[in-house]
């Protein structure tokens, strides 16, 4: 889908919620009870990429400067507003793929001129460990990040983005970031896992009035899948409020997250149906 | 622009081109009558046409008359282990969440009535279209068997402290060692729980394993898996089923014990009554998975002869060689005590040196071939998906390859993965499952 397209795309359903009663007519939740927690999540988005904006300035300026050491000790800690509100920066495919594409989503991998972003910059610092290539993609990073703020500002969000989103962040975590691939040069991943936990939790809380009167059973199950989720992730926090490497994930804690993410994947796939959404 | 060319001198779907249209096509049309005219002017293709008689088309399904074949899920043992052997098998091995006996009872459950489904076939409905469909429906509305068989077997870490079963351990169940040849992958190795698929067709067997991730999302976790394949062969009436062959080109499975045969299963196959093994085992069996690349292009490239004489058995027919017409044909090395027929060190008579003391190292082979691509050196990774099934894992198989380590036949060879396992007995009746004897017990 180009960005023109999806950008069209999306305003053809923020149009508003007319639609959306007509199609939700069926489902005992009212559309218009999804405005409320739309709302909420906007401003949590809003928060979100404020912050997101905020940290890449200082940590592009790191990098800029050369200071290695202080961009490493900033590279994590920037990533986790992206990362909690991936379900709607994805919408904007061109700057998803220029924030955070991974060196495998480029043809010459990590010597293809088109890997930029977060995970180029990454590179950077852990294995060659120098600056000099970095000035540029820091300016872009940090222009790209930008510029999602300017769109998400502008953007009326598409309640089943919103909605499914909780269920996009489990995918993206059990398909590709389970394994530890995300921050392959880093291993920071656990700041990521923390992350889109967070930010599938989110919505999750925020439908959790609508849903508990669909089947509180769901709802019940659900929270505690996030509890041990964020129980097991507990233990590898560091005394400065980060995490521990990817590789201190014991097999166990490993296997014990991917069944739970597994699980939330596959019961989260059920709430946009559950809210009568499309 | 090249494809749009060629959309434009296409006509639409079904509907025949109109003078008009083709006048219309202008300079494209023109174009695609010189591309004709050239190829025309070179040599005239000639042989039979290929166009199928029947009016069949490309993207028909292929036709079967085995679709609704059902193999009875229900019995004293699991289907799948002296079932004849279809098409299709795969090997997945799973790491159990379960953490504890509640859950692990709940697993069983669910596996046991998911198996009864997938095996037996029939509809499956989505009445809300908003939810997620209830089965990926890559075998359509309606799950054919298409002869399914979905058998369950524990690997010895099950045993572990999480569920209190460690007195209830199979006695020669442990994790499979390493021998001399092998390059064991720890990913392709072990697992908590093995589930052998086995189907007409390989599409049924993803069928199933998909369906039973799905339904177990919080319970099991794939370690890893392989798929294989048998080549068929064509039905000959009044002549006795013909061995298949293996991807060294040799017949496979010669001289397994005859599955048909309740008494010589129970003896070799099944765990009996009044032995060692603890009572809920009995009816149940010791499940040896190995995967083994074959070094193919190196095979292919060994003199005839040097490749039956590290197999023992002739390529064509499979007849061993000391005489003999079919691979039926038993060879008797009691006449040829220094190996001049049959090398002493051939694959089968190391495998199985037919003595008094051998036959309690039968076992039942049920492999598969396997090809998974292509190798870093840019060779075929290809081979042999070994399942074997054995009353006694000691006197089976660990036996057996004791005595085959060390063979010519290793320079082909490269064992990377598998695992030992126990086939639970089998589920009685609609009020029993699967694992119901082992957590009685």
């Amino acid at each position: 889908m180009t960005v023109q397209f999806r950008r069209h795309f999306l305003a053809t359903f923020v149009a508003g919620f007319a639609g959306l009663c007509a199609l939700g007519a069926k489902a005992a939740v009212s559309p218009l009870e999804l405005v409320g927690p739309i709302s909420d999540y906007k401003i949590y988005v809003a928060e979100n990429v404020r912050k997101l904006a905020a940290d890449t300035r200082a940590f592009t300026a790191a990098v800029k400067a050369g200071d290695i050491e202080k961009a490493k000790k900033l590279y994590a800690p920037t990533r986790t507003s992206y990362e909690r509100i991936e379900p709607v920066a994805e919408l904007f495919n061109d700057l998803d793929k220029a924030i955070d594409s991974r060196a495998d989503d480029h043809e010459k991998a990590e010597k293809d001129p088109a890997f930029g972003g977060f995970h180029r910059i990454e590179y950077g610092l852990w294995v060659q460990k120098n600056t000099k290539e970095l000035n540029p993609v820091a300016d872009k990073l940090l222009a790209d990040v930008l510029e999602l703020q300017k769109r998400l500002g502008a953007l009326t969000f598409p309640p089943e983005k919103v909605v499914g989103g909780a269920a996009v962040l489990m995918e993206e975590v059990a398909a590709t970031k389970i394994s530890g691939e995300e921050n392959r040069y880093s291993h920071t991943d656990l700041w990521d896992f923390q992350s889109n936990f967070e930010g599938a939790f989110k919505i999750v809380e925020l439908l959790r009035p609508l849903v508990v009167k669909e089947n509180k059973a769901f709802s019940d199950k659900t929270d505690a899948n996030f509890k041990v989720v964020f129980d097991t992730l507990a233990k590898y926090r560091t005394a400065d409020g980060g995490f521990e490497t990817y590789s201190k994930l014991t097999e166990r804690d490993r296997k014990l997250l991917a069944g739970r993410v597994n699980t939330l994947a596959e019961d989260l796939s059920k709430l946009r149906g559950m809210l009568g959404l499309n | 622009m090249e494809k749009s060319k060629i959309n434009e001198a296409v006509p639409p779907e079904g509907r025949p081109e109109s003078p008009h249209r083709r006048r219309m096509l202008g300079a494209a049309g023109v174009a695609f009558a010189g591309l004709a005219a050239s190829a025309r002017a070179g040599a005239a293709p000639s042989g039979p046409p290929n166009s199928p008689d029947s009016g069949a088309q490309v993207t028909d399904a292929p036709q079967s008359t085995h679709t609704q074949d059902r193999v009875p899920f229900r019995g004293r043992h699991q289907a799948g282990i002296v079932t004849p052997r279809p098409t299709a098998g795969m090997i997945a091995s799973f790491y159990v969440l379960a953490e504890n006996r509640a859950d692990l009872e709940r697993l069983f459950r669910t596996l046991t009535e998911r198996i009864a489904f997938l095996t037996q076939g029939g509809p499956q409905t989505d009445p809300d279209p908003k939810l997620p469909p209830a089965g990926s429906g890559i075998l359509g509305p309606v799950v054919q068997p298409e002869g399914l068989t979905v058998t369950v077997s524990v690997g010895t870490s099950m045993f572990d402290e999480r569920f209190g079963l460690e007195k209830k351990k199979p006695l020669r169940l442990n994790q499979m060692q390493r021998h001399p040849n092998d390059a064991l992958d720890a990913a392709l190795c072990h697992g908590d729980l093995s589930i052998q698929f086995c189907a007409n067709t390989p599409d049924t067997n993803i069928h199933a394993l998909r369906d039973i991730i799905k339904n177990t999302p919080d319970l099991l976790v794939l370690h890893w898996k392989q798929e294989g394949t048998v080549p068929p062969i064509p039905a000959v009436p009044g002549k006795p089923a013909e061995s298949a062959r293996n991807f060294l080109g040799f017949r496979d499975g010669s001289a397994n014990p005859d599955s048909a045969d309740d008494k010589l299963m129970d003896r070799i196959v099944w765990v009996q009554p009044g032995g060692d093994e603890p009572a809920w085992a009995v009816g149940g069996s010791y499940q040896a998975v190995r995967i083994i690349r074959n070094f193919v292009e190196r095979w292919d490239r060994t003199p005839l002869q040097e490749q039956e004489a590290i197999m023992g058995r002739l390529k064509p027919t499979g007849a061993p060689m000391d005489g003999g017409k079919t691979e039926h044909d038993v060879p008797d090395y009691t006449k040829d005590p220094e190996g001049k027929a049959t090398p002493m060190d051939a694959h089968i008579r190391l495998a199985n040196p037919r003595t008094k003391a051998s036959d309690k190292n039968l076992m039942l082979r049920r492999p598969f071939n396997y090809s998974n691509g292509v190798t870093k050196s840019g060779q075929l990774e290809m081979g042999l998906l070994f399942i074997c099934y054995q009353a006694n894992l000691e006197n089976g198989f660990i036996a057996v390859q004791k005595r085959l380590d060390g063979e010519p036949l290793e320079e082909y060879i490269k064992p990377i993965g598998g695992g030992f396992f126990f086939t639970l007995p089998g589920v009685r009746d609609e009020h029993d499952w699967l694992g119901r004897s082992l957590m009685a017990a």
